[in-house]
């Protein structure tokens, strides 16, 4: 599985949790807060996509990410080391 | 300076879900014709998975969608269910106009979403590295008052009241305080839907406040309030919320709460206390400067269980209230525990305003015929003043004294 495979399961995931966002697609540079997604929010679409992909991972290790294509290749790298 | 009367707190704006649809109007005229909505419990989470239960009661249709998909997918059902009914009180009451800042809610209900709970429990069993978020702010009894203030303008304060089956009572209560005492000036009491799952049908059952299955093959006769046979509540689904106003601001609405009394009567569990509710009847009606040969209309708390149904009618018998009419809209609904208080309030609102009493279902024959039941059809009737009694696990008996407009 590479990075654009786990932003495809992230964007599914953004639709799925925030309905107004479904069908679409987003880009590398796009970030959740500019969605308008809140906290409580992103941490679904994340626990949601780590389960997808059967990666059991403390949420704070996905802290820092800008945008989702950085978000998506740091859960690609954690998906890599595991 | 002289000190000014107290203000007459009225009823201005209804909201309400039963077994007989939303709104007000499903709910006056199933009331009246007596009509059976009585089935075998269905929703998710109601019935052991083994198949071994087959609890009797009333369940919702789907409410009106208030909340936006986004939000409601957060939302439990019982939570989509008291939107839809803070809707229409919202509505009528006309609160758009009112500044939010002095629009209180206090919520009668606590631990009021175990159903979910179970449901969440069989979800996540097996992956509970991936327990949803929400999990850890939906169990509060606050998510459902923070829900309603993120949805509707309200600002002044929200709070939730827990009294069991007393508790759409003693939120009305407090409501009419927080109005009476200037804290805000409209305060909406929430009778909130108790969305209870089958291990606490079960738990129930165990403890013999639920009806057996001595029905099972025809569940519109299980609920027989004051009726020889009565042998346990049933559940039923419901929701109401009321808007309580100055009269001086609104007019009479629906009525004036002229007293309401909720006391503690030292028991810990189901047990009913006669000298409890007749203190809290005669706390109200001295409030009200009424006696008690002034009420003609009694709604009575009327579970279905033996002993309860008996202490209540020796209650009415003892106090003198054997000319007021008495009916019991649990045999209608089924009990909504948490919002019945306030959902029966709302039939003797609706009933006030009809000149209509509603028959008491399956009052076949009445173990205490000394009171005048309504029973077999509907009964015309002007309510000039009226009481809704309510009574709560854990030793709460609650009385509402009611005038008519």
């Amino acid at each position: 599985m590479d990075s654009d495979q786990i932003l495809d399961l992230l964007t599914a995931e953004i639709g799925e949790v925030v309905p107004d966002l479904a069908g679409r697609s987003f880009t590398r540079a796009e970030s959740m807060a500019e969605l308008g997604i809140d906290s409580i929010e992103r941490s679904e679409i994340l626990i949601n996509t780590l389960e997808k992909i059967g990666l059991v991972l403390p949420l704070v290790q996905l802290h820092g990410p800008r945008n989702l294509g950085e978000l998506a290749d740091l859960i690609h790298a954690k998906l890599a080391a595991a | 300076m002289p000190n000014s009367p107290p203000p007459d707190i009225v009823i201005s704006g209804i909201g309400v879900a039963s077994g007989l649809g939303y709104g007000k109007a499903s709910l006056i005229e199933g009331l009246l014709a007596g009509r059976d909505v009585f089935g075998i419990l269905a929703r998710p989470g109601r019935q052991a998975q083994d198949g071994s239960t087959a609890f009797i009661g009333v369940e919702l249709d789907e409410p009106p969608a208030i909340l936006s998909p986004r939000v409601a997918r957060t939302a439990g059902f019982g939570a989509r269910v008291a939107m839809a009914v803070l809707d229409e009180a919202w509505r009528e009451a006309g609160l758009d106009a009112v500044d939010p800042l002095r629009i209180g809610l206090v919520v009668g209900g606590a631990n009021l979403f175990s159903r979910d709970y179970l449901l969440m429990a069989q979800q996540t069993a097996g992956r509970l590295a991936f327990v949803p978020p929400r999990a850890g702010h939906v169990y509060f009894d606050s998510d459902l008052g923070g829900l309603a203030a993120s949805t509707f303008a309200i600002r002044g304060f929200v709070h939730s009241v827990g009294a069991a089956s007393a508790s759409g009572a003693v939120a009305t209560m407090m409501a009419a305080e927080a109005v009476r005492s200037g804290r805000v000036d409209a305060c909406i009491a929430l009778g909130a839907m108790q969305d209870v799952s089958y291990l606490d049908l079960l738990g129930l059952r165990a403890l013999g406040a639920m009806g057996s299955v001595r029905f099972g093959g025809q569940p519109g006769r299980a609920c027989r309030p004051f009726d020889a046979d009565h042998d346990g509540f049933l559940f039923g689904e419901s929701c109401a919320a009321l808007v309580l106003r100055r009269g001086c601001d609104v007019g009479a609405g629906y009525g004036t709460l002229v007293g309401a009394a909720a006391v503690a009567d030292g028991q810990r569990g189901p047990e009913p206390d006669g000298a409890g509710q007749r203190r809290a009847i005669l706390q109200a009606l001295t409030q009200a400067g009424l006696t008690t040969a002034e009420i003609d209309y009694v709604n009575a708390h009327a579970t279905s269980t033996p002993k309860g149904d008996e202490v209540e009618a020796a209650t009415l018998r003892d106090l003198g209230l054997g000319h007021a009419w008495v009916n019991a809209t649990k045999s209608v609904l089924g009990h909504g525990l948490s919002a019945a208080g306030a959902v029966e309030l709302v039939a003797l609102l609706l009933q006030m305003r009809a000149g209509m009493l509603h028959p008491t279902r399956n009052l076949d024959n009445p173990h205490e015929p000394e009171l005048r039941y309504v029973r077999g059809e509907a009964q015309p009737h002007s309510i000039r003043h009226a009481l809704k009694l309510s009574f709560g696990f854990g030793g709460t008996d609650v009385a509402l004294a009611i005038r008519s407009p």
